[in-house]
């Protein structure tokens, strides 16, 4: 395809300059304070980082080495192996400065000049810890840094250029509109109050009722029409971002020796500017991760029977009002043992821990800050600089999920699910502890009302069952710091929220209201409070926080750990393998046997549970029925033919509450069978000791 | 003119009027003036430059915002912008108080952070002579002296002045 670079260039130079911007001020406020705020270092990182892949990713080399070595001595101050000196902080702003003035060379001619070559020899010197010789500066780069933004020429003419801060104004201007107008509807609700108040006023008032609700009608049809409109305007194709990043990675592969195929499919989809902007960084560094780890080198591509040349797949599709990118590679899968070594090396967590974990949660592991999996810092990545903050983008700033499957042999998609715009979201208002709260919709997976006798108490924790799945239940109020309020009604108002595979059901006291809402951000210092990610304004003018799901759900986790038994209940440290597909469940079990002082092992089908049971030893087996991959009547059958487990106790806990099944369960050789149903922990627990005698 | 510099033989009158020259402020036409906001805090006045105040607010429900530090009161909504709303008294190690009647936001703007802050009660707004402004007591406590810009006398008050910049800057880095 061929690629109008300009467009791109443009973007590059404003990008850059807002990065080099940043890292001047970082830069200045790191010499005059002289501390380094580990924080503030990173930052400064991350924007040397991103201007070096951006530089890169439109062939700006000379601006992609200087950047490389301003980043090698972030990186070095960032890992404490130098400290912040003002003479390093002069090196590092000479830097800077010659990658504004080589971006002010690109933005007026298209090509920056060649680094200096003194510069970047003292740069390097710096990293190695010896005291830099300052040389001269350069009397070169003397070209004005607030040059005035390039001049990009588009080449149909059916376009008007719109300053971004005007289009944003508008938008925001809409959003004032949208929220007037909840606040008419609900001057209308008032009325009709009145109206059913005083009979005396009855006719005028049912005629001004009527006008007044068709004014609203045809307000609320004009408003939407503006908003789309106001918005469309502001939407971009995704070829912006993919075209570039394709082209980069084929240049990348080849760097590597690697043989590279990108394909790009649903460019055209559009989204919102403020997403494609933020998109590229997560976009471009899934991708290289995709040519760095992914593919294997061509020999070994052969051996396995694959094609010589890898094959990395950018794709979009839209789904309902999201937009899917997939960023795909037929390399060899994620190597789940490496990482699991890795993370236990790093400390991350315990040997024991990470044998409990299913090959779900080792894979997660790689969103964890620091957590890189190249041996060896090349050019490309492993930088450590990655993962968290493609999932902290996504997550946070995007308002989108994402998810990982690896196929060993096969190959790794990261799929990114994100909002078309961010400027308008499905929105549901809920009541508790006296306050109100709002979910954006893309989180909420049921409302339930349910009778008081269905949550069900688990190891000293309310559960309920949703699907064949133990989901754990929590006052919306506890978590958020609030009293929750004693009941008023007979039932249970659950909002469930599901973030990936995992579940969390919210008591509320009360469902206010579901619409389309305009998500204010809050200000900037406040960005940091992991808990809301905006807020929303009610008819009634009232300020209501968007809540943010994943955090409720560590939030939950953490909870649940803290309330948690000490490990030391009792001295029998007897191994339970448990086998569950629903994460909820197998977290709920395993606290459940936690308590009661057995060493739980988690599997997350009958085939991995198979595996596990094989590769070590364990005292009994705890499995589900209905799973992918291999069910849990035929590991139970597969089970009894192993000669280390022909006698140990297999327990079959499961929904199903038929006699047929029962009856299938103990054919295939399980001693008990416990309905989900019937579950409370004393049961459990009572049928394990029982059966281990 | 001599007679009266040293002293000497000065009628009751022009005693006074020197008098009342050094207490009350003679204001010299052509000497800088500043504009102060003048606010008490459990019965002690403060003042923060007037151009870093860019809005008293009055009656402006405070709306709740979960997982938000103790010295933040919460959110307002100032014309379609959400601005946070410091307890002035926490920041400055006072007790809190019941948000009474007389109690208003300001809304101060720092170096780079915007913030409303709760005030007991807002007393004056008023421009006064640069020279007016005298350097801090010694005898300021320690978590104030360095968000003291200097202490101004009015209606027989002593009003400390106080840094709006530094007063967020600080707070922003959780400093206070």
């Amino acid at each position: 395809m061929a690629l109008d670079v300009k467009r791109f260039v443009a973007r590059f130079v404003e990008e850059a300059r807002d990065h080099l911007r940043r890292l001047e001020e970082g830069l200045a406020q790191l010499a005059v304070a002289g501390v380094s705020d580990a924080e503030a270092v990173n930052a400064l990182f991350r924007s040397a980082h991103t201007v070096k892949g951006s530089s890169r990713m439109l062939k700006l080399v000379a601006i992609t080495d200087t950047a490389h070595k301003v980043e090698d001595v972030l990186g070095a101050l960032r890992d404490g192996s130098l400290a912040p000196s003002p003479e390093l902080c002069r090196l590092l702003q000479r830097g800077v400065d010659a990658m504004a003035a080589q971006v002010d060379q690109v933005a007026e001619t298209g090509t920056p000049s060649d680094p200096d070559p003194q510069l970047l020899a003292a740069l390097a010197q710096a990293v190695s810890g010896e005291a830099a010789a300052s040389p001269p500066p350069p009397q070169s780069a003397a070209a004005s840094t607030d040059a005035s933004p390039a001049e990009v020429k588009l080449k149909t003419a059916e376009t008007v250029r719109v300053q971004l801060s005007k289009l944003d104004e508008l938008i925001k201007l809409m959003g004032e509109v949208v929220s007037s107008h909840a606040r008419l509807r609900q001057r209308l609700v008032d009325l009709r109050g009145f109206e059913r108040a005083g009979d005396s006023l009855g006719g005028r008032l049912q005629g001004f009722a009527r006008d007044l609700r068709d004014d609203v009608f045809t307000q609320e049809l004009l408003m939407d029409e503006l908003h789309k409109k106001a918005l469309i305007m502001r939407m971009l194709p995704l070829s912006i971002v993919f075209e570039p990043a394709a082209r980069m990675i084929r240049d990348l592969g080849r760097s590597l020796g690697k043989d590279v195929q990108c394909v790009t499919a649903g460019a055209d989809i559009e989204l919102d500017r403020q997403l494609i902007d933020r998109l590229s960084d997560p976009i471009v560094h899934l991708l290289r991760n995709g040519v760095d780890h992914g593919l294997e080198p061509q020999a070994a591509r052969q051996a396995a029977g694959k094609p010589g040349h890898g094959t990395l797949r950018l794709s979009a599709r839209q789904d309902g009002g999201f937009v899917v990118v997939e960023v795909a590679d037929d390399g060899g899968g994620l190597p789940v043992d490496f990482i699991r070594d890795k993370a236990i090396k790093k400390g991350l967590l315990t040997a024991e821990q990470a044998a409990a974990m299913t090959e779900t949660e080792i894979i997660d592991l790689i969103f964890l800050p620091g957590f890189s999996t190249s041996s060896i810092i090349t050019d490309v990545s492993g930088r450590g600089v990655g993962m968290d903050v493609v999932k902290r983008v996504v997550v946070d700033e995007l308002q989108g999920s994402i998810a990982v499957e690896s196929r060993p042999g096969q190959g790794t998609t990261f799929l990114l699910r994100l909002p078309l715009s961010l400027a308008v979201m499905r929105v549901l208002l809920v009541q508790a502890g006296g306050q109100s709260f709002g979910f954006t919709a893309q989180y909420v997976a049921h409302l339930l009302d349910v009778p008081p006798e269905r949550v069900i108490t688990v190891a000293e924790r309310k559960a309920v069952i949703i699907d064949n799945e133990f989901v754990p239940v929590v006052p919306l109020a506890e978590l958020v710091g609030l009293n929750a309020a004693p009941p008023k009604r007979a039932g249970c108002l659950l909002v469930v929220i599901k973030v990936r595979n995992e579940k969390l059901a919210l008591m509320v006291d009360q469902l206010l209201d579901e619409r389309d809402m305009v998500i204010k951000p809050l200000p900037e210092h406040l960005r940091g409070l992991p808990l809301v990610s905006g807020m929303v304004m009610t008819g009634r003018n009232d300020l209501v926080s968007v809540l943010q799901a994943s955090t409720l759900l560590d939030a939950a986790r953490r909870q649940r750990g803290v309330a948690g038994p000490s490990e030391a209940v009792s001295g029998a440290r007897v191994r339970v393998l448990v086998v569950d597909d629903s994460l909820n469940t197998r977290e709920i079990e395993k606290d459940v046997l936690e308590a009661h002082g057995y060493q739980v092992t988690l599997a997350e089908d009958g085939l991995d549970g198979l595996a596990k049971a094989r590769s070590s030893e364990f005292d009994a087996v705890l499995t589900d029925v209905e799973m992918p991959n291999m069910d849990g009547f035929t590991l139970t059958a597969a089970l009894r033919k192993e000669e280390a487990y022909a006698h140990v106790p297999i327990i079959i806990i499961t929904s199903r509450e038929k006699e047929e099944d029962k009856r299938r369960g103990i054919q295939v050789g399980a001693d008990a069978y416990i309905v989900k149903g019937d579950f409370d922990q004393s049961n459990l627990v009572d049928t394990l000791k029982s059966l281990l005698g | 003119m001599t007679e009266n510099e040293n002293g000497d033989d000065l009628t009751l009158d022009q005693v006074l009027a020197i008098r009342r020259g050094a207490a009350g402020p003679v204001v010299n036409v052509d000497e800088p003036l500043v504009k102060l906001v003048v606010f008490v805090l459990n019965g002690d006045w403060f003042a923060f430059h007037g151009d870093r105040v860019k809005e008293v607010l009055s009656d402006c429900p405070v709306y709740f915002l979960p997982g938000c530090p103790p010295s933040l009161e919460g959110v307002i909504n100032v014309r379609g912008d959400i601005e946070s709303v410091l307890s002035l008294r926490s920041v400055l190690r006072y007790p809190p108080a019941a948000p009474a009647a007389g109690s208003r936001v300001l809304l101060g703007q720092g170096a780079d952070l915007r913030s409303g802050l709760r005030v007991d009660s807002v007393e004056e707004v008023m421009d006064v002579p640069q020279s007016l402004i005298q350097a801090p007591p010694h005898t300021i406590p320690d978590h104030l002296r360095p968000l003291v810009l200097g202490i101004v006398a009015f209606h027989g008050h002593m009003v400390t002045l106080l840094d709006m910049d530094r007063l967020l800057a600080d707070y922003r880095a959780g400093a206070l």
